[in-house]
C-alpha cells in the first residue's frame, strides 16, 4: 500500500537502477507486499539537481544521485570529489562503510533528506587520442574535456593540461576532429560512449573515485512507522552488495571490450607525482577546518 | 473609468516597450558571450567557464520578459478554431476566462518563484559564484508582468477597448 | 482521474483559446494541486525547462534567420535557384522549391521560409501567369523542407524532449536525405500541375550569368557550410554554431554588404525576441506537463495498451503517424514535439525504431500539420503573403499533400533514408 517513487538518471538495466529495483523486491517480500518501489529511470523526472529538490519537497521518495550536485548544498560532500583522495576502490569502500561515511550521510538530515546508502560511481581516469600517458609530463598541453566543476578544471590545470568544458554528447566528435585530445571517465562510460573508438590511450590513474548516494525524502521517511523505517534502511544497506557486484561485472565486461578493440592501457603508473601536483588544488578548495579534518581522517583509513 | 484605463495603457506601453528592448539587449549579450566562449577556446586556448552559465541566466530573463510582453501584443500561439464559430458575447467570455487563467499562472510564478529563490538562496551557481536563488528572479518578474498585463486586458475589455490576439493579426493579414 | 483533470483542463483551455503555453502550465498546476503534491514543482520544471544550454540554439537560429531575410541574403538564394532550375517545366514553381532547399540550410523555421521565399516568389509567379493558389501551395509545402535540413531548431527541441541524450549532429545529418526526397516529390507534383495548366518555363540564363548569381549567393551558402560543418565535425556545439551564424549574419549584412540598416537590425533583434520567447515559454510549460505525464506513467501505460493492439511495428508506426497527423492539424509544431516525444518515443523504441529515425518521422509529420487547416501556421502565413484565402489555396494543395504524405511513408518505412548518412560519420 506504500509506493516509493525513485528517480535515477541512468538507463534501464544500469547497475544503480537494478540495485534499487532489487531493494524494492526485498522490501516487498519483507513487508508482505505492503511496501514497493517504482523506479523512474533515464531522468524521466528530471536531472539530478531538480530531482534533489523534488526529493526535499517530498514529491518523490527515493533518489539515486551523484555527489557533485550536493557540493554546493552540503559542504562535507566536497571531500569525496577531491582528486586522488582515495588510493583505490577498496580504500573508497572502506571509507564510506566506516565512520567518515556514516558522518557525512548523517549531514543529509539537515537538508530535508535521509542518506540511506553509498553506491559506486566507478573510478575515472584519463584517455586521449595522442599518446600513452605514463607521467605528469605527458599531460602537458593536452586538451581534456572535464565536467562543469571548478575542482576538475583546477585539477587538469595543475597537471599541466588544458581543461575544456564541453557537453558530454559533443565529446566523441570533438576527439575525432582534434578539437580536444581526450577526456576522462570510468570503464563503462569509456566503452558505452564509444569514446574508445577515437581515443586509443587509457591511463588508469583513478584520479576520481566518487561514490554516489541513495537518499530518501525526510518528510516521507518520518510519515512511516518505526518498523517500516527500519525495513527501508535495512533494504537499502542490503542493496549495496548487489550494486557493487553488478558494478564490478559491468566494469569487467567494458574492460574486456575496450582491450579487445586494441586500446593501449597504462595500468602501472607511479601515482605519487600526480598526487603531489594536487597540492595547489587542495590548497584552493580545502579551506575549512571541517574539510581539512575529513581529508586527514580519510587518508588515515587503511 | 475609460479615461483611467487609457492612461494605464499608455504607461504600460512604455513598460512593455522598455522590457522588450531589455530582452533584445539580452539576446545580443548572449550572442557576445557565446561568441567569446568560442573565441576563447580556439584563439586564446583558454575556454571561459562563466559564459555558458551566465547566458542561460540571461536567456531566462529575455524569454520571460518577451513572453510577458507577448501577452500584451497578442503574440502567443493559441487554438482559435472554436472561437471562429461562436458569437462575440461567447468570445468575450472565453477571453476573460483565459485572462484569469494567465493571472493565476502568473501569480503562481511569483509566489512559487519566491519560494524557490528563498530556498536556493544559500547555494551558489558553479563558475559564477553568485547565489543560486538569482536563477528564479526572472520567473518572479515575468510572472508579475503577466499579472499586470492580463489585468490591463480585463480592464480594457470591461470598458469596451480592444485587446489584441494572435488570431487578430492573421485575420488582418488575410 | 488525475489524467482526466490534466487532459480535461488542457483541452478546455485550448478550446476557449487560452495561449498554448498557459494551457500546458495551468493544466499542470491544476493537476498537481488535485493530486496534493506541492505546486512549486510546476514552476521548478518550468524554470529548469528553459535553463538548458542547447535551447539557446532556438533564439540564435531565429535571430540569424531574421537578419538574413532583412539583409537580402534570401533574395540572392532565390536568384541562384532561378538560374539553376528556372528552365524546367513550371519553372518558377521549381525555383520556389529549390530556393527552399537553399534557404532551408540557413533557416530552421518553415514560417520564415514561407515569408522569405513566398514574399519574393509569389508576386513574380503571379506576374508570369501562375495561379496564386498554385504559387501559395508550392510556397507553403516546400517550406517544410526547412524543417528537415540542418539547422532545424525543431530537431533540437526534439533532442531535448528526448532527454537531451540524442546527438544533434546525427539528427541534423539524418534529415538531409528525407528533406531532399521531399523536395523531389514536390518538384514532381509542381511539374505535373504546371504541365496540365500550361505554365511557362524560364530561359536558361547561360553559365556566365549563373556564375554571377552563384557569387552573389556565396555569403548565404558559406553560412550553410559553417553551421552544418561546424556541428557535424564537433568544432562547435549546436548552440555555439547558431551563435556563430548570428555573428556571421551581422558581419555580412551590416559590414560587408551594408544591406541592413540600424533600424532593420533593431527590428530583427526585437522580432527574434518575440518569436523565440513564445516558443521557449511553450517548451518550459511543456516540461512541467511532461513531468506529470512521466509521474503518472502515461508513456508506460500507452506502450502496454498498444502492445495489446498489435505487436507489428509496421502497424504501430502507422498508428503513431495517423495520431500525429491528426494532432498536427489542430496544434502547432513545437508544443506537439515537447508533448508527444516523451509519450511516443518510448513506444517507438519499444518496437525497435531508432530514436534518430523517429525524430525525422516526427518532424516531417508535424511539418505537414503546419500546412493543414484548421490550425496551420505556415498555411496562414503563406495565404497572407500570397493574398489568397485558405479556401482558394486548397484548390491546388491536395496533390502536394499526397506527395508529402507519400514521402512521410517512405521515410517511415525506409529507416535507411534517415540513418544511412549519419552512419557514415561513425
Ligand atoms: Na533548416
Ligand atoms: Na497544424
Amino acid at each position: 500500500e506504500i509506493t516509493l517513487r525513485s528517480s535515477d538518471t541512468h538507463p534501464e538495466g544500469y547497475p544503480t537502477v537494478v540495485a534499487v529495483e532489487a531493494m524494492g523486491e526485498m522490501l516487498e517480500e519483507r513487508s508482505d507486499g505492503r511496501i514497493c518501489v517504482e523506479v523512474f529511470h533515464s531522468a524521466q523526472l528530471g536531472e539530478e539537481k531538480d530531482t534533489i529538490e523534488q526529493t526535499q519537497l517530498g514529491v518523490i521518495d527515493l533518489n539515486r544521485v551523484s555527489l557533485g550536485p550536493f557540493n554546493n548544498i552540503i559542504e562535507e560532500t566536497k571531500v569525496f570529489s577531491l582528486p586522488y583522495i582515495f588510493r583505490s576502490t577498496d580504500h573508497m569502500h572502506a571509507v564510506v562503510d566506516g565512520e567518515v561515511g556514516a558522518d557525512i550521510l548523517a549531514e543529509f538530515s539537515n537538508h530535508d533528506l535521509v542518506g540511506l546508502a553509498y553506491f559506486d560511481g566507478g573510478s575515472r581516469s584519463f584517455y586521449n587520442s595522442k599518446k600513452p600517458i605514463t607521467s605528469v609530463a605527458d599531460i602537458e598541453g593536452l586538451k581534456f574535456r572535464v565536467m562543469q566543476s571548478d575542482v576538475f578544471v583546477d585539477m587538469v590545470d595543475a597537471l599541466g593540461g588544458n581543461a575544456t568544458p564541453l557537453p558530454y554528447g559533443e565529446v566523441y566528435s570533438s576527439i575525432q576532429t582534434g578539437v580536444i585530445d581526450g577526456a576522462e571517465n570510468n570503464w563503462p562510460s569509456f566503452e558505452s560512449s564509444g569514446h574508445y573508438e577515437v581515443a586509443g590511450y587509457y591511463t588508469l590513474d583513478q584520479h576520481l573515485i566518487v561514490p554516489e548516494v541513495l537518499v530518501m525524502s525526510k518528510t516521507k521517511m518520518e510519515s512511516l512507522s518505526a518498523e517500516d523505517q527500519a525495513l527501508i534502511r535495512q533494504a537499502a544497506k542490503d542493496a549495496v552488495p548487489v550494486m557493487r557486484d553488478l558494478w564490478a561485472k559491468r566494469e569487467k565486461a567494458s574492460e574486456e571490450k575496450v582491450r579487445a578493440a586494441g586500446v593501449e592501457i597504462v595500468d602501472d603508473i607511479d601515482k605519487t607525482p600526480f598526487i603531489d601536483a594536487m597540492d595547489v588544488v587542495y590548497e584552493k578548495h580545502v579551506t575549512s577546518d571541517k574539510l581539512k579534518d575529513l581529508v586527514t581522517r580519510i587518508r588515515a583509513v587503511e | 473609468m475609460r479615461k483611467f484605463v487609457e492612461k494605464l495603457s499608455a504607461v504600460l506601453d512604455h513598460v512593455a516597450d522598455l522590457s522588450i528592448r531589455i530582452a533584445g539587449i539580452g539576446l545580443f549579450l548572449m550572442t557576445v558571450f557565446i561568441a567569446w566562449q568560442v573565441f576563447g577556446r580556439f584563439v586564446l586556448n583558454d575556454t571561459p567557464t562563466w559564459t555558458e552559465t551566465s547566458s542561460i541566466l540571461i536567456m531566462g530573463w529575455f524569454l520571460l520578459l518577451g513572453a510577458a510582453a507577448g501577452i500584451r501584443e497578442g503574440n502567443h500561439l493559441s487554438f482559435d478554431v472554436v472561437l471562429f464559430l461562436v458569437n462575440d458575447k461567447a468570445k468575450s467570455v472565453a477571453f476573460t476566462i483565459s485572462d484569469f487563467v494567465v493571472i493565476a499562472f502568473g501569480m503562481g510564478m511569483v509566489v512559487y518563484g519566491l519560494q524557490l529563490a528563498l530556498k536556493t538562496w544559500p547555494t551558489t551557481i558553479p563558475n559564477l559564484g553568485i547565489s543560486g536563488g538569482v536563477a528564479f528572479l526572472a520567473l518572479i518578474t515575468g510572472g508579475a508582468l503577466l499579472v499586470i498585463y492580463s489585468v490591463e486586458r480585463l480592464l480594457r475589455r470591461a470598458v469596451g477597448l480592444p485587446t489584441t490576439r494572435f488570431s487578430d493579426k492573421l485575420a488582418e493579414a488575410d | 482521474m488525475e489524467l482526466l483533470v490534466l487532459f480535461g483542463t488542457f483541452t478546455f483551455l485550448l478550446l476557449i483559446g487560452t495561449p498554448v503555453a498557459f494551457c500546458l502550465g495551468a493544466s499542470s498546476f491544476a493537476t498537481i494541486a488535485f493530486i496534493g503534491l506541492p505546486p512549486v514543482v510546476v514552476f521548478q520544471r518550468l524554470n529548469s525547462g528553459i535553463s538548458v544550454f542547447a535551447l539557446m540554439a532556438i533564439p540564435f537560429f531565429i535571430y540569424a534567420g531574421e537578419l538574413m531575410v532583412r539583409g537580402d541574403i534570401a533574395r540572392r538564394l532565390v536568384a541562384l535557384a532561378g538560374g539553376i532550375v528556372g528552365h524546367l517545366r513550371g519553372g518558377l514553381g521549381q525555383v520556389n522549391i529549390s530556393a527552399s532547399v537553399l534557404f532551408g540550410g540557413i533557416s530552421g523555421s518553415a514560417a520564415a521560409d514561407a515569408t522569405a521565399i513566398g514574399g519574393i516568389m509569389i508576386p513574380q509567379m503571379a506576374e508570369r501567369g501562375y495561379g496564386r493558389d498554385y504559387a501559395v501551395s508550392v510556397t507553403v509545402m516546400s517550406s517544410i523542407i526547412a524543417l528537415m535540413l540542418p539547422p532545424s531548431h525543431n530537431l533540437i527541441i526534439y533532442s531535448i524532449s528526448a532527454g537531451g541524450r540524442l546527438s544533434i549532429a546525427d539528427l541534423f545529418t539524418a534529415g538531409i536525405i528525407p528533406g531532399l526526397v521531399l523536395a523531389m516529390s514536390l518538384m514532381l507534383v509542381a511539374w505535373w500541375i504546371a504541365r496540365r495548366r500550361g505554365y511557362p518555363t524560364e530561359r536558361f540564363p547561360g553559365f556566365g550569368v549563373l556564375a554571377g548569381l552563384l557569387i552573389n549567393a556565396v555569403p548565404g551558402l558559406i553560412l550553410v557550410a559553417i553551421i552544418f560543418g561546424g556541428v557535424r565535425s564537433g568544432i562547435f556545439t549546436a548552440s555555439e554554431s547558431s551563435c556563430i551564424a548570428v555573428v556571421y549574419a551581422i558581419l555580412v549584412t551590416i559590414f560587408a554588404y551594408r544591406t541592413l540598416s540600424w533600424t532593420a537590425f533593431v527590428e530583427a533583434t526585437l522580432n527574434a525576441v518575440r518569436t523565440s520567447s513564445m516558443v521557449l515559454l511553450v517548451i518550459g510549460s511543456a516540461a512541467a506537463f511532461g513531468w506529470l505525464l512521466a509521474y503518472m506513467r502515461v508513456p508506460t501505460a500507452l506502450v502496454e495498451a498498444l502492445k495489446d493492439v498489435s505487436d507489428n511495428p509496421i502497424i504501430i508506426l502507422l498508428m503513431l503517424n495517423v495520431v500525429l497527423l491528426l494532432l498536427g492539424t489542430f496544434m502547432d509544431m513545437s508544443p506537439l514535439i515537447v508533448i508527444t516525444t516523451p509519450i511516443f518515443l518510448p513506444v517507438a523504441t519499444a518496437y525497435g525504431v531508432d530514436p534518430v529515425h523517429f525524430g525525422i518521422i516526427l518532424i516531417l509529420n508535424l511539418g505537414i500539420g503546419l500546412c493543414t487547416p484548421p490550425v496551420g501556421a505556415v498555411l496562414f502565413v503563406g495565404c497572407a503573403v500570397g493574398r489568397v484565402s485558405v479556401g482558394q489555396a486548397m484548390r491546388s494543395i491536395v496533390p502536394f499533400y499526397i506527395a508529402a504524405v507519400a514521402t512521410l511513408m517512405l521515410v517511415t518505412y525506409m529507416p535507411a533514408l534517415s540513418l544511412w548518412l549519419p552512419s557514415l560519420f561513425h
